[in-house]
């Protein structure tokens, strides 16, 4: 095989998806940071022209308090999720092969079921009288007239639910190629329970346990539906007000700025985790 | 060696906590009482409803077009990128990794502002094209990504066993490479359809008047609280079929 | 150069690396042939570059005349068998095996009888349907054989023929590889790291080190006449000796002084001079153990020792004897003692023998 037959092979492979990616994926994202730039059209659709107008409003102090709580919360779900995750994915890769099916039939079930209806799940069972407010109130653990629902307290709880098998299965996929002997060894060399846990297991799923820190935080960060549907007027996340802004008000460059601004927040930490790949292969990897 | 009962405590917490919902609407769809508090009998009343509803059915019809549609084309770009990721080692390839791995993490309500801003900017108006160049879009790294396993997995000596007996490069591919990557395209495809017809955002944003699919349909049967309970049934409905496809794509992907 | 499959002159670097480097041989018409050496020393490489998988940088390859260096492996007529078998899973036993009859388009019966004639060969027709999966790893390699023999190649290519067998199984497959290779009498190249391998199924042996061909013999002379002290360890094991020539007598034997070891008489194929240093071997299970001194004599080699260790294998022992500055491994037969009814242990002084002509000299490695 010639390096010319190749080089035109490797090309002709390539193309089809670099080319369908380039136009639907790369050129709409610059477009976004583009438009953040151009005055908004009185009819909804972006005007002629150059302005700084928009990067002027956004930068206006009520979207502070948006921008806090999107992130808290996006940190919150992240740090339940891989909490929760690390040791249910350490059991799942423990257990035998069967029940480890069973495990993950049940993980992807949930997270391939439509994802409004998982909300709708949770909106009616924190129903006013739905089963569990009313189990609640029996128990007394909630006083009469608390609404589970509508509060940022839910806007969490339904986060962390949808967001929960994007942090399991990335850490399942990196537990299962785990050499479990090096637990055996540690606990030989005197590591309890938890030390070989933290010392050994934690380090050595890294790589999923950063792909499944990342997947969740950034997912959760765009985040719109769930604080519309479960949260209250004032739970509002950065997603909401991007949507209000394309819908509502019709204001596409003022979506465009939010959204150039959610997109370098989503893409730093990307950045940061690739530039940790290429240092850590080049000192070989673990 | 004493093992702890904190993993798989956790793990059951965690199962309890994924299913109880759905388990919940499974039971109220059959529920007679309309806010399920309580349990009011059996009844089908709520699937009698769903059935004479037509505008649920359209949309699912227009949803199954686009996803198998899409599905499709994401399954050819999808093999073609995978194969091209495994078997070069180039600049390009980097570029192309990169750009492939972008749209997994990249949150539904970016991709979808971007796409619209695409279409609005280009005059190109919202409909089913636009949808399904969106689902093309995020399901293609799907495929990618399973195509890419599976290729990793391959054994390539049976390509140099088949070359050794006889076969040019091109028989080599056509008679022993697809035909073990199939099942593999196939759950690749198979994740891809799923992935469309659950998405809700990324189509919210691409759709115009005249093409409601199904998730629309069902977000906007939240909105009024008298389809309430039949959500309920459409739900069911819904995780049961979700659950026949994953166990069609996990039995596609074990086979060797 | 004269032979059915001729490697003329090649060579194949990868980068700065020189996998072969400049190898010539040639094999003859139905011999079983083996390409023998450690790992980095070439051999899968030129294996490789026969098959057609590597082209080399310079050289030629040919067969039967025919000059195949450029040839693309589908249209070369040789085939494979793969160390990982390399059977398709998709396919049964039997569509495995017409494969490569199916690619070059034989008539539907002669592909039928061809595959039926070779599953018989093997001894797997009962099993034609079914898939490798189904099949123990003996059974999987006579499907990879029966594939690539269907074929009627001219040069038939086994990489690593008995590795991933176990020992009973090797032991047995060793037998039926003989056996198919009379039966058929194709030409068989082996490419082996395992000595023992490659002495009981070759005519002949090419033995290759760090890219280049050291020695190439069969098996006999190999272990008895070996041209250069690597050949010398990598088959069977070997006592090396450094020495200075003192005498010189006709016929080739040669009296050397050896530090620790006195003045043993060996035997030398080449020319020596006086005063020159050399190399000898001399065979573990040459050496003859004794408690008391042997007579002495003109061709009585002797000289004393102590033994530093005892390793038993039940048909043989195995002595490691410090003389001198030495460590000398020596190997017997129980019947072979001699000297008395105690047998030696750690620390008893013995007495080491050998006869002249188990006395070698060798070249040292990089020596013409």
């Amino acid at each position: 095989m010639s390096a010319e037959s190749g080089r035109s092979r490797q090309w002709l492979l390539t193309l089809p998806s670099l080319a369908w990616l380039g136009v639907f994926f790369v050129i709409p994202c610059i477009l976004v940071i583009v438009t953040a730039f151009r005055p908004a059209d009185l009819q909804g659709g972006v005007g002629s022209g150059w302005t700084l107008e928009t990067i002027h409003a956004v930068n206006d102090p009520s979207y502070l308090p948006i921008i806090w709580r999107t992130v808290w919360l996006s940190s919150v779900t992240t740090i339940v999720c891989v909490a929760l995750a690390l040791p249910m994915t350490f059991q799942m890769a423990r257990v035998g092969p069967r029940m480890r099916q069973v495990l993950l039939l049940f993980v992807v079930i949930p997270f391939l079921s439509n994802f409004l209806i998982r909300i709708f799940a949770w909106k009616s069972l924190l129903h006013p009288e739905g089963p569990l407010t009313r189990l609640l109130h029996w128990l007394h653990l909630i006083p009469e007239d608390a609404l589970l629902l509508n509060n940022v307290g839910t806007v969490l709880l339904v986060l962390i639910y949808t967001q929960l098998p994007f942090a399991i299965l990335p850490l399942y996929a990196a537990a299962e190629k785990f050499d479990f002997g090096l637990l055996d060894a540690a606990r030989d060399l005197g590591a309890g329970p938890w030390r070989s846990f933290a010392k050994v297991f934690v380090p050595g799923v890294r790589r999923g346990l950063i792909s499944a820190t990342l997947m969740v935080f950034v997912c959760s960060l765009g985040q719109y539906v769930i604080p519309q549907m479960v949260g209250g007027a004032s739970d509002e996340m950065l997603g909401s007000k991007i949507a209000q802004r394309v819908f509502a008000d019709r204001n596409l460059p003022h979506a465009s700025a939010l959204a150039a601004g959610l997109m370098l927040a989503v893409l730093v930490p990307m950045l940061i985790v690739a530039v940790w790949h290429r240092f850590g292969r080049k000192e070989g990897s673990a | 060696m004493k093992r702890s009962w904190l993993p798989s405590l956790i793990t059951l917490v965690v199962v309890v906590f994924l299913f109880a919902p759905l388990v919940v609407l499974v039971m109220n769809s059959f529920n007679a009482s309309r806010f399920g508090g309580e349990w009011d009998g059996f009844t089908w009343n709520w699937y009698e409803k769903l059935w004479a509803a037509n505008e649920v059915w359209e949309s699912l019809a227009v949803t199954l077009k686009i996803a198998v549609s899409a599905s499709l084309a994401s399954m050819i770009l999808g093999t073609l990128a995978a194969y091209a990721l495994h078997y070069f080692r180039s600049w390009l390839q980097d570029v192309h990794q990169m750009l492939i791995t972008l749209p997994l993490v990249m949150p539904d309500i970016l991709m979808g502002m971007s796409l619209l801003a695409l279409f609005v900017i280009c005059g190109v108006e919202t409909g089913l094209l636009t949808i399904w160049i969106a689902h093309v879009t995020f399901c293609l790294s799907f495929v990618t990504m399973v195509v890419l396993g599976r290729l990793q997995d391959f054994d390539f000596t049976l390509i140099d066993a088949a070359r050794d007996l006889g076969a040019t490069r091109a028989q080599a591919v056509r008679k022993v490479l697809l035909p073990l990557l199939l099942p593999g395209v196939l759950a690749g495809g198979l994740l891809a359809f799923t992935l469309s017809i659950d998405d809700y955002v990324i189509t919210f944003f691409v759709s115009g008047p005249g093409t409601t699919t199904l998730p629309l349909r069902v977000a906007s049967m939240m909105r009024t609280s008298r389809s309430l309970p039949v959500i309920n049934a459409l739900s069911t409905l819904l995780i049961g079929s979700t659950f026949l496809l994953a166990a069609l794509s996990f039995r596609l992907q074990r086979r060797t | 150069m004269d032979g059915f499959l001729v490697i003329d002159h090649v060579s194949k670097s990868f980068g700065s690396l020189r996998a072969v480097d400049d190898v010539s041989m040639s094999v003859a018409q139905g011999e079983a042939f083996s390409l023998l050496g450690p790992s980095g020393c070439g051999k899968t490489t030129l294996l490789r570059m026969i098959a057609g998988f590597e082209r080399p940088d310079g050289g030629r390859i040919l067969v039967g005349g025919q000059d195949i260096t450029t040839l693309p492996p589908e249209q070369r007529p040789v085939n494979t068998v793969f160390q990982n078998y390399a059977l398709f899973p998709h396919l049964n036993v039997w569509e495995n095996v017409a494969f490569g009859l199916r690619m070059s388009r034989r008539p539907r019966e002669e592909i039928r009888s061809g595959v039926d004639r070779m599953l018989e060969l093997v001894r797997l027709s009962e099993h034609a349907r079914k898939r490798p999966a189904q099949l123990s790893g003996g059974q999987r390699q006579r499907v990879a054989i029966a594939r690539a023999l269907v074929n009627r190649p001219q040069v038939l290519l086994l990489d690593e023929p008995l590795a991933a067998l176990d020992l009973k199984l090797r032991q047995h497959m060793l037998m039926e590889l003989n056996a198919i290779h009379e039966q058929v009498g194709t030409t068989f190249i082996y490419v082996t790291h395992d000595q023992g391998e490659a002495m009981s199924l070759s005519d002949r042996i090419a033995v290759m080190n760090n890219g280049k061909v050291e020695q190439v013999d069969s098996p006999v002379h190999l272990y008895e006449t070996p041209r250069s002290s690597f050949v010398a360890s990598f088959i069977g094991d070997a006592n090396f000796f450094t020495g200075t020539v003192v005498e010189m007598q006709h016929e080739g034997y040669v009296r050397v002084s050896v530090e620790g070891l006195g003045s043993p008489l060996v035997l030398s194929k080449g020319t020596v001079s006086a005063n020159q240093t050399l190399r000898l071997m001399v065979r573990p299970e040459k050496i003859s153990l004794m408690l008391k001194r042997p007579p002495s004599g003109e061709r009585v080699n002797a000289f004393r020792g102590i033994v530093e260790d005892i390793a038993y294998f039940g048909s043989h022992t195995r002595y490691r004897i410090l003389a001198g500055e030495h460590s000398i491994l020596a190997q017997l037969q129980r019947s072979r003692f001699s000297g008395g009814d105690i047998d030696p242990v750690r620390g008893t002084e013995v007495w080491m023998t050998f006869h002249p002509d188990e006395g070698r000299v060798v070249m040292l490695e990089g020596e013409a």
